[in-house]
């Protein structure tokens, strides 16, 4: 689940109820048009293909500054095990933060999402059918002080994710998968390390050996080498116990933080890191002298400066599009070369509460009703994605077949429109189905939008919806605690595996929908362990084909996302594995 | 009208011949009637009225509806009106809002409705809390008329609104635990609670300081010594000489309510979706005005033209009151 985090940015109707802070999820508005995948403009990350191996480093586009503008007015944290959005990880991940494996960083889905090493020497040896993994660090990785990146530091980092306190809403994935018990309530014996308790069993669970660090998981992970690609990042050990480490993180990247201040007029400063071994890393490219992220610049203002792209904003990008822009970027040739249409890794769905419509049907009967096309057109039409047919997003590789939920799944086929006559009769079919409904959403203009087109929609079924607009940096807070028939929200993968979004969707993490079936609880216990890449993905094909027909979510639409840079940047392409710049490789053209 | 003034009208009566002896109300009446600013503006506020309380009977007869969708006047890519001004056309005479389809005249005047009701609501919960706690206020001196002031000083203090958004959830949910329906009923009757409970001391100060003068007055002090009650001296002496700075206070306070509930709307704490309402308009307008700029224009202008309207009738109203104003 990469953190959602665009809502608040509200880029195309993407919008999600999510503010700035919201997890991965983002209620969403959405919908659907069952079209054709690509959409208006050129969509760079669907396209080619031919080039998939890194670029190289042109000499003479090395130095410059990059400059970022956004309306944020701060990143989240700097800390390794707190960094949760896409953007996020892939800009730090290039800049000050390294980890033990990568994404390649290529043009294309499967290219851009291939996992290549990175601290490490190459991306993994997995022993004990599935339940030991180990890594092998290169040799002259150093911190911004020259001291060297050893296995202690990553294991010092991994074990930041038991501090429950520090960790809250980062990856905590070496939670879930290290062999260290949990009691009945599920909290780990290992409290992290400024409590201590339990360290033996943390030391038991990650061994170092040298340069070589052991991971002892509780049960088959046959990805867990793309997990250590979050959170599971170094921090020198002994040092940064608290939070205040998200102010000042140690670099062992490329870049090194020069000047960090938050708000408007605010900026993040980094400038190269002198210690860096550029023979340790052959994964970045490090062109440009320095970065700059200027923080709380309005988001039209930025997109025009952008599009202007006069003097020093020619080296400037912008991460989203506001509506309104989008048919001037898109319709105007001289922006061809700069802007990018893309999938983002998010789908975009209703959750539908499982505890108080405990009857499939009625949750069918809900999903029928609604007016999905209404919903895409909303969020910006064919710029914002297209009509879902699952949670699973075709752009997560294998992992995805058409499930079929709209073209007979339910036992006829159902327009992008909705169809009222087939709802009633699911709802008359239904045991207690209600005729009264809440839909939670996190308030933004889209959603809504977005939610009087479920009033209509439903409304021709006989279903009466009422709103429930939440604040939006309190949403997903809200509807976890006590959440309404219908939650908005939306999700992206972590990985490209969909066991980081099946298990964490419907089973435990973020399951919205308040699931809990046994039968299928079982089936995806048995799809996480399975070491057959193959077979895996069969079986969460075959999942989210149940789950969307079990209607646990309506899934609406998969989104897609549009930016722009300056004249001087480049390459530009959507880097599929976070839906973002390819931060890595980029620089500032002489 | 008022009783004292009243009998010297049915003093002049008595005696025709005598001209200049009109009542108060005559005389204002007489300047309204030649006040240009006023008739015009009386004339666009009962226009505005009128749309808002026959909104579904000009709806219907447009053949538009403020909810229903209308994809076929949008761009698949983006969700743009087609055609400038929003999509304008004759079956959609103001435009069309982006995403939904849904007809912007239909909206507007629908929101009109519930702005109106929101700030006439408001308006007379003033006039009743603020006459009611003025007068006592001022007639009773004492430990009654202290307290009364500490209690408006204390509401003044309130951070107004800070309170209004803050307790908008629970204040909503509580009023719905007591029995109002759920949804926007609640929230518009909590919108008009609030508005009323927290703007009320500005006018009692106003009558309360009237009636500190009032009440040293003859027929005061003689209804007093004929015995006359209390409430008696209260409702039937002293009220009715002061409805002249009550009415241009109210006529002032109506725009600012109406201006207020868009307020509201925009931060959200106003109705809730699908229904329409001037702040959420001119909020959802903001990120295409540049596109489409008559989202911004059409709710803006008709939200200036309202407020300006019962700005320059209240004037008036005020100007003809007053006494001590030339006769024109």
């Amino acid at each position: 689940m990469l953190k959602f985090r665009k809502g608040a940015t509200l880029a195309i109707g993407v919008a999600t109820g999510a503010l700035v802070l919201a997890a991965c999820g983002g209620s969403s508005s959405d919908g659907g048009d069952s079209s054709s995948s690509s959409s208006g403009g050129d969509s760079s990350s669907s396209s080619s293909s031919s080039d998939s191996s890194a670029p190289t480093p042109d000499d003479g586009q090395a130095g410059g500054t990059l400059s970022i503008l956004t309306s944020a007015e701060q990143l989240l944290s700097l800390d390794p095990q707190v960094i949760y959005t896409g953007e996020d990880l892939a800009f730090l991940g290039a800049t000050i933060m390294r980890s033990l494996t990568a994404y390649q960083v290529a043009p294309g889905d499967t290219e851009g999402t291939t996992l290549v090493p990175d601290m490490a020497t190459d991306t993994g040896t997995v022993s004990n059918e599935g339940k030991t993994w180990s890594f092998t660090l290169r040799d002259g990785i150093t911190w911004e002080d020259g001291s060297p990146v050893t296995c202690q530091d990553v294991a010092y980092g991994t074990s930041r994710q038991f501090d429950t306190g520090l960790a809250e809403g980062g990856p905590v994935y070496g939670v879930s998968y290290l062999d260290i018990p949990v009691d009945e309530e599920g909290n780990s014996a290992y409290a992290g390390p400024a409590d201590g308790t339990g360290q033996e069993l943390f030391d038991k669970a990650v061994t170092c050996d040298g340069n070589t660090i052991t991971f002892n998981l509780n049960q088959p992970v046959p990805d867990f080498n793309y997990a250590v690609t979050l959170g599971f990042s170094a921090v020198p050990a002994g040092m940064a116990t608290g939070e205040e480490y998200a102010n000042k993180p140690m670099s062992n990247g490329p870049y090194k933080i020069a000047e960090y201040s938050k708000g408007a007029g605010g900026k993040l400063v980094l400038v190269r890191n002198e210690a860096w071994n550029k023979d340790s890393d052959p994964y970045r490219l490090a062109l440009p002298d320095s970065w700059v992220i200027d923080f709380g610049i309005e988001e039209t203002v930025g997109e025009q400066r952008v599009m202007q792209s006069s003097g020093d904003d020619a080296y400037a990008m912008v991460q989203s599009l506001t509506t309104a822009a989008l048919p001037v970027v898109f319709e105007d040739p001289q922006y061809e070369s700069r802007r990018i249409d893309a999938f983002d890794p998010y789908t975009i769905y209703a959750a539908v509460n499982a505890e108080k419509i405990p009857d499939e049907k009625c949750r069918q009967a809900i999903g029928v009703a609604l007016d999905r096309d209404a919903l895409l057109l909303n969020a910006g039409g064919t710029y914002a994605g297209e009509l879902a047919d699952g949670v699973v997003k075709p752009n997560i590789g294998i992992d995805y077949a058409p499930t079929g939920l709209w073209d007979g799944l339910l036992g006829q086929p159902v327009p992008g429109t909705g169809d009222p006559e087939f709802a009633k009769k699911l709802l008359a079919e239904g045991n207690n189905c209600p005729t009264e409904i809440t839909v939670d959403y996190g308030q933004t203009e889209d959603n809504d939008k977005a939610v009087a087109i479920w009033v209509e929609s439903l409304a021709r079924a006989g279903i009466t919806v009422k709103p429930n607009p939440i604040e939006r940096g309190q949403y997903y807070g809200v509807v976890f605690k006590d959440g309404n028939e219908i939650m908005f929200g939306g999700w992206g993968p972590d990985w490209p595996n969909a066991s980081t979004v099946i298990p964490p969707l419907f089973v435990q993490g973020w399951n919205l929908s308040k699931v809990d079936d046994k039968e299928f609880n079982k089936q995806v216990q048995a799809a996480s362990v399975e070491l057959d890449r193959e077979k895996q993905a069969t079986m969460w094909q075959e999942l989210d084909k149940i789950a969307a027909q079990k209607m646990w979510t309506v899934p609406t639409r998969f989104g897609r996302d549009q930016r722009l840079a300056g004249t001087s940047v480049g390459p530009i392409f959507s880097w599929a594995a976070y839906g973002s710049y390819p931060y890595p490789i980029m620089y500032a053209a002489q | 009208m008022s009783q004292v003034v009243e009998t010297e009208s049915r003093a002049s009566e008595a005696d025709p011949s005598d001209v200049k002896g009109r009542s108060l109300t005559q005389i204002a009446w007489g300047r309204l009637r030649r006040d240009k600013t006023f008739i015009v503006s009386t004339i666009i506020l009962a226009f505005f009225l009128l749309a808002a309380i026959f909104a579904p009977v000009i709806t219907g007869f447009l053949g538009v509806d403020p909810y229903s969708l209308d994809p076929d006047v949008l761009d698949p890519a983006g969700g743009k009106p087609i055609g400038p001004w929003g999509g304008a056309s004759w079956e959609h005479p103001l435009g069309v809002e982006w995403g939904t389809g849904r007809d912007i005249f239909a909206r507007l005047i629908y929101g009109l409705r519930i702005s109106l009701l929101i700030a006439f609501s408001a308006t007379i919960l003033v006039v009743i809390l603020g006459t009611l706690f003025g007068i006592i206020s001022g007639y009773a001196r004492g430990w009654v008329d202290a307290s009364i002031g500490r209690l408006m000083d204390l509401i003044l203090a309130f951070p107004f609104f800070l309170i209004i958004l803050a307790l908008s959830g629970t204040m909503t949910q509580r009023l719905t635990d007591l029995g109002v329906p759920e949804g926007n009923a609640s929230r518009i009757t909590y919108l008009i609670l609030v508005l009323g409970i927290f703007g009320w001391p500005y006018l009692a100060r106003i009558v309360r300081g009237e009636v500190l003068s009032l009440r040293e007055r003859e027929f005061v002090e003689s209804a007093v010594s004929l015995g006359a009650s209390t409430p008696r001296i209260l409702f039937r002496e002293i009220l009715p000489n002061l409805w002249a700075p009550i009415l241009v206070y109210a006529t002032l306070l109506l725009p600012v309510y109406v201006a207020t509930e868009a307020v509201l709307s925009f931060l959200g704490v106003g109705v809730l979706p699908p229904d329409p309402s001037f702040g959420a308009m001119l909020g959802a307008s903001t990120q295409y005005w540049t596109l489409v700029p008559s989202y911004l224009f059409i709710p803006g202008t008709l939200l200036v033209i309202i407020v300006v309207a019962f700005n320059l009738a209240g004037d008036s109203v005020r100007d003809a009151l007053d006494p001590k104003a030339a006769k024109r």
